[in-house]
Parts: structure tokens; C-alpha cells; sequence
């Protein structure tokens, strides 16, 4: 059954997630000029460190014995905590988030480590493109790490002992018709998203904004001005995989199961979509992409529930795999019509420019084209004079 | 008369650099003096342009000394020797076009605190220092006499707009000295006279050094103390511009060969 409500909640978990992944690449190839293509790689690895982080803890916390997390024994014993215990829920999901944090942090260092010094950045794009791959097949083959192809379930979500909270409260008989978890949890996801777009745009309009613009913009220029290019380059990944960590830790929370079916390289690319749909090196376009992108993800999975009952002979959740023709269409459509996408790139927001727009402004008003120069005269008198 | 050892900001002591069996440069000894402006001339691929990527670091195989205010700079990035006060700018510029002109000349200050990604998020730490950098910005471009351009993207600017912004970005380190390849290439006859006035400028107020590539050499004759002419990786002549245009060599590597 779909109701709105559940349709809004949904969409907001996975908007949230997709404006910290889309925010994520901007960073790194907006900015810094560095292709990512293994985005699903910090986002996967930070799903499973997470999910194993919280299988272990969760029992450990309860001073339980831990055992094989992939037990039907271990499922039941995180599953009623998860549902019952609140401090245990939520320190052990912070701790789970900080872990895929630092695990995507060490990660993008170690994998983009051998490459960065290579001039060009498409050698490491591949190696991160191969890297994700690699990811998903290492753990749907060493069950020892994630539990192979099933994949770490009954990570409940972090409030799910609010729905036991409330059934024992004296408003147990009305219904909500609401998920009150599930909208918790969104609201959440919706501030981590918030957080790291409010820190995405500090980052951007700094020097250091600056900083990345120049490295993308002509890296052998950037260098003979000083700058550490590969340096510079290596930090930025560690941010990126960073955010993309916390976005893989904040989706296993959400969905419950850390498999490997959900981090195959098509995410990367719809991660890419709503970049150069938005507009590269503009955060509030990263917004309209992953707005659009989310929309036509969770519509499609909308829409193939409702047509359901009107085709009984058709398998209708093949529409889902739509999504990723209409994606091709949009890719075509905005090389034609809007290569710089949504919102294009806009100049670098600092207190810099107050100091010109204001000598812009005054010059205006003194209806003088060439003001400049008598300024220039003085600042030269006085260079002389001291 | 040698020369006193401070007096000599760079030195290059036998330098050599082949790409597969070609000599690009070979064995290249020179001195330029601080605070001088210096002109390297020769004709095309002689070897001028690999020199001085040898110097500012972008190329680092190569076999000889290169020795900067004391400071052996052999191996060194070119980061790194654009921190020990040794700038360059490129034949064609290579500006970052993705940036407006103000951003451009803003990006090669050093030390800017705002430049860490922990820092950056504050601006209160860092917002005093960017008012410095603008302000000194500022002064450079109305210098130059870009400064009204100061919000549009390099692609807007004209080709003798490009080089002047170019030299803006690379003063923005304050070096010691500069590097120029071809400053006046592609621009007009009356705003190449300009640029080496800001030159001569530069040269004298602050005492930056230049050692710079010109094909005009009319107008380059004018501004430097000395000439060192290449041909086919050799230095063959050094001197005063007066002195040079007589030596046998240099008209036979320019008009002849």
C-alpha cells in the first residue's frame, strides 16, 4: 500500500542520502577537478563497516556474547535491543556512523595514495572505478567479512524503540498512520545532508575554494604558484570519502541490510547524473540534481506499485530500471541545451569582492571611467614616501 | 671584475637536458644578478623555454646545478621553489579559466590560512588576512591596469589582458625573482612598451630580479643590463644589448644557419 506520507519519508531518507554523496563528488570533481568514478566504493564501504560496526557492538553493549554476526541467533539478539534498548540504539549507531566516517577517510587516502602524483587524474579515476568493483566482489566472497551475498541484517533503525515507546504510552490506541521511526530517521538524514552541504559551501567559498578551482583549472600553473598540488589532491579525497562514508552509514540504518546488490557502479553514475545536472562547482545546483534524480528513482518504484494491480500478467517493477534510460535522455539533453547544467558555476563568495564591488560602485557614481588611475598615483606617492 | 658571491641570484652551473637523442640544452652556465633584468634571446627551439622549465622545477631530469640564492634547486617541485621566492610565467599564459580575474590574482599569495580545509569553514580566522591579500590585489591590478576587470572570467579579457594577468598572479607570491617567458608575445606594439615598463617598475621599486625570453628585442634592448643569446642548446653570446648585436654568431643564428 502507498500511502503519501510513506512516499514522503521515503523520499526524504534517499534525498538526503544522495545530496551527501552528489555534494561529495562536487567536492572532488567540481572543485578539486578529480573524477571519481568509485563514489559506490566510500558509500559501500561505509554501509558495511557500519552494519558490522553495529552487529558487534549492539551485543557487546549488552554485555551479550558476540559470536557469528551472520547467525539467525545474533539477528534475533540485535534485533530485540535495537527495538527495545534507546541508549544502547543510538550510542552504538553514532559510533557505527564515526567508523564508516574514518573507514572511508583511510580508504580514500590508501587507494588514491600510488596515483595522486600521476598528472593525470584519469589514471586514478580508473583505479577507483576498478577499486569499487573489486569491493563488491571481495565481499560477496569472503563471507568472514559481511556475510557474503545475504549481506549484515537487522540493523534496526537507531529509534525504532519510539514505535514500542509509543504502544505502551496512553495514545497506543489511535493510529498515526505514520512510520514514527522511519520519519525520525529522515528528519536526521535530512540534517547530516544539511551539515555537510553547510560545510561543502564554507569549504567552497574560502581561499580554499580558490585553492581547488586552481588545481582543477590548470595544475601546472597551480604548482608554479606554490601549491602542493598532489597534496591538495589527496586531502580533498579523504573529505569526499569521508562524506560518502557517513552517506553509506546513514543508508544501512535506513534500509536495515548491508548487501552488495546496492553498490554496483550504476550508483556512481547516477551520483554523476545529478552533478552535471545540477552544475558543477555550485552546491545549491547539487540540490536541484539530486531533487530531480531522487524524484525520478523513487517515482519509478512509485509507479511500478501503482500500475501493479491494473497489468496482473506484467512484471511491473521492471519500470524501475527506467530510471536509468531517462537518465541517459537528461545526459543528452543537458549536453545540448545546458552543458553547465541547472545552476552553472558562480564566482567565489568571499569579503574580497566587497573591497572591488564597492570601488566599482563609487567609480559609477564619480561617472569616471578611468578613476582607477589617480588612486594608483597616490598609492604609488605614498610606496615612495615610506 | 668577479663578481661578489651575493650578488648572484641565480646560477646555473653546466646544465644539460636531451629529449631521446636531441641535446635541447647543452652544458648552460649563467649568472644573473640581483635586481637586474636579464633577456635570453635565440631563435626558435633553441632551447630557451626547456631551460627554463629546468629552472622553476616543471622539468626535473636533467644533468648540472641550478643554484638559487645559495639553495642547490636541483629535484626540487615547483612548488616548493615558488616558496623560496622564485616565480615564472608560461609562453602562452596559462590562466585558471574556470575563475574570475580577481580569484586569478588572489590564488598565488602565500600563506593563507584560509587555505587549510580546517580553517576554511571559519571565515572569522581567515577573513582579516583575505582583506590584505584583496587590498594588495587591488593595488596590483590597478598597476597593470586590469583592475576593472576584476569579475570576468579570463576568457573575456584580450590575449595582451591574458599576460598582464599572468604577471599579476605570479607577483601575487612577492618573489624574488621572475621567470618570463615571452611576456609580450601576441600583444600590441604600444602595450608591449607598457608591460616592461611595469617591469622596470617592479625591478626597481622592490628590487625584483627578471630574467626573461623576448623575441622583440627592440623593446627588450631598451630594459635589460644583459643578454644571453642561445642556439641549439649553447649559450653562444653574452653582454650588454649594445655589444651583442655585433658579435658574428648572433646575426649568423638569427638571419642565417
Amino acid at each position: 500500500m502507498v500511502d503519501a506520507i510513506s512516499f514522503i519519508v521515503a523520499f526524504a531518507s534517499f534525498y538526503g542520502i544522495f545530496v551527501i554523496l552528489a555534494v561529495s563528488l562536487n567536492l572532488e570533481y567540481g572543485y578539486a577537478g578529480q573524477p571519481n568514478f568509485g563514489q559506490v566504493l566510500f558509500y559501500g564501504l561505509g554501509a558495511f563497516v557500519g552494519a558490522i560496526v553495529a552487529a558487534n557492538l549492539l551485543p557487546y553493549f549488552d554485555h551479550l556474547p558476540i559470536g557469528n554476526i551472520c547467525n539467525a541467533g545474533a539477528y534475533t539478539v540485535r534485533t530485540s535491543i535495537g527495538s527495545s534498548d534507546a541508549g544502547i540504539s543510538l550510542g552504538v549507531w553514532a559510533i557505527a556512523l564515526i567508523f564508516a566516517m574514518i573507514a572511508g577517510g583511510i580508504i580514500g587516502l590508501v587507494v588514491s595514495y600510488p596515483a595522486i602524483r600521476v598528472k593525470e587524474e584519469w589514471y586514478l579515476s580508473m583505479i577507483l572505478l576498478v577499486a569499487g568493483e573489486a569491493f563488491v566482489i571481495v565481499v560477496e566472497n569472503t563471507p568472514q567479512i559481511g556475510c557474503g551475498f545475504e549481506g549484515v541484517d537487522g540493523i534496526l533503525n537507531p529509534f525504532y524503540w519510539v514505535s514500542n515507546l509509543y504502544a505502551s504510552s496512553p495514545f497506543a490506541g489511535t493510529n498515526l498512520g505514520i512510520d514514527l521511526p522511519g520519519a525520525i530517521y529522515a528528519v536526521v538524514i535530512m540534517a547530516c545532508a544539511g551539515i555537510c552541504y553547510f560545510v561543502a559551501q564554507k569549504l567552497a567559498n574560502s581561499p580554499y575554494g580558490r585553492l581547488l578551482k586552481s588545481i582543477r583549472d590548470d595544475k601546472v600553473a597551480a604548482e608554479s604558484l606554490g601549491k602542493d598540488v598532489a597534496a591538495v589532491r589527496r586531502r580533498i579525497m579523504v573529505i569526499g570519502s569521508i562524506m560518502a562514508g557517513l552517506a553509506g552509514g546513514l543508508y544501512v540504518y535506513y534500509l536495515g541490510t548491508a548487501t552488495t546488490d546496492d553498490f554496483v557502479p550504476a550508483v556512481t553514475f547516477t551520483i554523476w547524473v545529478m552533478m552535471i545536472l545540477g552544475g558543477y562547482a555550485n552546491n545549491k545546483g547539487i540540490l536541484a540534481g539530486a531533487f530531480v534524480l531522487t524524484l525520478l528513482e523513487r517515482g519509478s518504484v512509485l509507479l511500478s506499485v501503482i500500475i501493479q494491480p491494473y497489468f496482473p500478467t506484467f512484471n511491473a517493477a521492471v519500470i524501475i530500471y527506467l530510471e536509468y534510460s531517462v537518465e541517459a535522455v537528461i545526459l543528452l539533453l543537458l549536453l545540448l541545451f545546458r552543458p553547465k547544467g541547472l545552476i552553472p558555476e558562480r564566482r567565489i563568495q568571499t569579503k574580497a569582492y566587497e573591497l572591488f564591488d564597492f570601488s566599482k560602485a563609487a567609480g559609477q557614481k564619480a561617472d569616471a571611467s578611468n578613476a582607477t588611475i589617480p588612486d594608483t598615483t597616490v598609492a604609488k606617492e605614498q610606496g615612495s614616501a615610506s | 671584475m668577479p663578481l661578489d658571491q651575493n650578488d648572484i641570484t641565480l646560477r646555473l652551473e653546466n646544465v644539460s637536458k636531451s629529449f631521446g637523442g636531441i641535446k635541447a640544452v647543452n652544458g648552460v652556465s649563467l649568472t644573473v644578478r640581483r635586481g637586474s633584468i636579464t633577456g635570453l634571446i635565440g631563435p626558435n627551439g633553441s632551447g630557451k623555454s626547456t631551460l627554463f622549465n629546468i629552472i622553476s622545477g616543471v622539468e626535473r631530469k636533467f644533468s648540472g646545478n641550478v643554484v638559487f640564492d645559495g639553495k642547490r634547486l636541483n629535484g626540487l617541485a615547483p612548488h616548493k621553489i615558488f616558496d623560496l621566492g622564485l616565480g615564472r610565467t608560461f609562453q602562452t599564459p596559462r590562466l585558471f579559466t574556470g575563475m574570475t580575474v580577481l580569484e586569478n590574482a588572489m590564488v598565488g599569495a602565500k600563506n593563507q590560512r584560509g587555505e587549510s580545509p580546517l580553517r576554511a569553514p571559519f571565515p572569522k580566522d581567515w577573513e582579516p588576512q583575505e582583506m590584505e591579500v584583496a587590498k594588495k590585489t587591488q593595488d596590483q591590478l590597478k598597476v597593470l591596469e586590469i583592475a576593472q576587470l576584476y569579475d570576468k572570467p579570463p576568457s573575456e579579457i584580450s590575449g595582451g589582458q591574458m599576460k598582464l594577468l599572468q604577471l599579476a598572479n605570479v607577483l601575487a607570491g612577492d618573489p624574488k625573482m621572475l621567470l618570463l617567458d615571452e611576456p609580450t608575445a601576441g600583444v600590441a606594439p604600444r602595450l608591449a612598451q607598457d608591460i616592461f615598463l611595469s617591469i622596470e617598475k617592479q625591478c626597481k621599486e622592490k628590487g625584483t630580479t627578471f630574467f626573461i625570453i623576448e623575441h622583440r628585442l627592440q623593446v627588450l634592448f631598451k630594459h635589460v643590463q644583459k643578454v644571453y643569446v642561445m642556439h641549439e642548446g649553447r649559450i653562444i653570446s653574452e653582454g650588454a644589448p649594445s655589444e651583442i648585436v655585433k658579435h658574428r654568431e648572433v646575426i649568423d643564428a638569427y638571419l642565417g644557419a
